[in-house]
């Protein structure tokens, strides 16, 4: 019998077993650890424990260093869909839709999600591996001995930064995308502005800005959230650093794509 | 007294790595916790301090604040030398509205001066020497004026010099805030001119209780082999 067990505990199939126990703990120890810092955080904010020079820093962060990148990704994605997009529309005589269609697709999904997946990899790592480093290095250690509520100053700022900073963000690269649409289908299919632009309105409604500026800010705090969380509770040194650095964007993705799914079966559906 | 430390227990999943300790430590008075590597003195200080939690025991400490020296310093380092020493009194709930920018600006160089770095204010972590963020780690964890004050390895990795400058301001703090004084080392310099107490740790247990000169007469055995640094013993280094 003891045989039998030794030989099952040496299978691939006991390791691979090992190995989803660990990450579903994982999955459920980080899923806790987010919901009660969430508490927290909401608790702080409703009683204005912020601190509000730490906040601008933080927009800062969150708003303006990340602008560059999450132009220049939103653009470019508006330039690709538009370059294929364009051309066969005005081909099979729908030219007259592609502003309506490049506008809709970009101010409901292609703004919000790129610009997610572009701040989750600039800015969501950086927060990461800074608290990571902070935590590995006793900083977090020290600010708790102080009797300083960590939480409150490393979260609070950086979670609320999101909030308020990806909604401006993502305007600004939904813009940005629009006017690279145009400039491309100009380009590539010959399609006038004033036949993009006309039609550019029709499809748009209120309802998709608003869920366009709901949804952004709900990624920004989400991706400020789970970044700090995972990079809060790094331990092991520089390499427990890289694996916070990790999950942090694995993590973000993921939560961006279902809050994704979310909001569109609320109010599209 | 100011921190006694009753039955205290700790586990790390099925571990025991403080096991059934006891000891107190009066105002005024510094008591040094040896042993090697891995005997749990830090965990000691992280249970004092509140930074982890107990499984079992007693932890009284008298009112007032903890201050804690952390073994590399742990300063902000995206902060400047003043925004760290005054960091508590500008973070903390209960002392933040207290200070104007002014008093904080003198309290900084009052500690400053107080560990001989007067005029540094403007620097960042980066900028400083070991021994030196040492020193201002030391000003940070004074600046609330603790009850009791925990050091872990303050003269780690320095040299001579500098340690005995270190060994001198947790003498001289001691006098001067009457605090309790906890410091965890393995260099026989801190312990014998700083400690009025000692006890040593092996496998989680108090080994050996006493002051560091009936330590260094090496009656008990895991005393002389730690002050040997001999290899022989009832100590065996773990793998």
């Amino acid at each position: 019998m003891s045989t039998l067990k030794k030989y099952l505990k040496q299978s691939a199939t006991y390791k691979l077993y090992l190995h989803f126990e660990s990450y579903f703990k994982d999955i459920l120890s980080t899923t806790g650890n987010i919901v009660q810092l969430s508490i927290h955080i909401l608790k702080c904010i409703l009683k204005c424990e912020i601190n509000f020079k730490e906040l601008l820093l933080q927009c800062d962060r969150f708003g303006v260093s990340s602008l560059p990148i999450t132009l220049s990704i939103v653009g470019m994605t508006s330039i690709i869909v538009a370059s294929q997009v364009a051309h066969e529309m005005v081909k099979q005589g729908g030219g007259n839709f592609v502003g309506m269609l490049m506008t809709i697709l970009i101010v409901r999904e292609v703004g919000v999600i790129m610009s997610g997946f572009a701040i989750t990899s600039m800015i969501g790592s950086s927060l990461a591996s800074e608290l990571a480093t902070m935590r590995v290095t006793e900083q977090v250690d020290a600010i708790d001995v102080l009797g300083v509520d960590s939480v409150r100053y490393l979260f609070v700022p950086r979670v609320l930064s999101g909030i308020i900073m990806m909604p401006f963000v993502v305007i600004l690269a939904s813009v940005v995308g629009v006017l690279l649409g145009a400039f491309t289908s100009n380009l590539f299919a010959n399609l006038s502005y004033r036949a993009y632009f006309d039609s550019a309105w029709l499809g748009l409604y209120m309802k998709d800005l608003w869920v366009s500026i709901l949804k952004s800010a709900v990624f920004g705090g989400t991706i400020a959230l789970i970044s700090c969380t995972c990079g809060f509770f790094a331990s092991g040194g520089a390499k427990g650093v890289g694996l916070a650095t990790t999950k942090a964007v694995v993590w973000s993705f993921i939560a961006i794509v279902i809050w994704d799914m979310v909001f569109a079966i609320l109010f599209f559906f | 007294m100011s921190i006694e430390v009753k039955n205290l227990i700790k586990k790390f999943d099925d571990k025991v790595v403080i096991n059934d300790i006891s000891f107190k430590v009066e105002d005024g008075e510094v008591l040094a916790i040896v042993g090697f590597s891995g005997s749990g003195k830090s965990t000691v200080l992280k249970l004092i301090s509140g930074l982890i939690p107990y499984d079992s025991g007693e932890i009284i400490t008298s009112e007032g604040d903890i201050a804690m020296v952390f073994q590399y310093s742990a300063l902000f380092d995206s902060l400047n030398v003043f925004d760290n020493i005054s960091f508590a009194l500008r973070e903390r709930k209960d002392l933040r509205k207290k200070y104007s920018k002014n008093d904080l600006q003198n309290i900084v160089s009052q500690k400053l001066e107080l560990v001989g770095l007067k005029g540094i204010e403007n620097k960042f972590p980066s900028e400083l020497s070991g021994g030196m963020q040492k020193r201002v780690s030391f000003a940070r964890a004074i600046v609330t004026k603790p009850n009791s004050i925990l050091y872990d390895e303050p003269t780690a990795g320095l040299d001579p010099m500098s340690s005995t400058l270190i060994e001198d301001y947790i003498v001289r703090l001691r006098n001067e805030l009457d605090a309790a004084s906890i410091v965890v080392t393995h260099q026989m310099s801190t312990i014998t001119r700083t400690a009025d107490r000692v006890i040593m740790l092996y496998d989680g247990k108090i080994v050996f209780e006493g002051t560091p000169s009936e330590m260094l007469k090496q009656d008990n055995p895991y005393t002389k082999q730690f002050v040997t640094a001999s290899l022989e013993g009832p100590m065996t280094m773990k793998a």
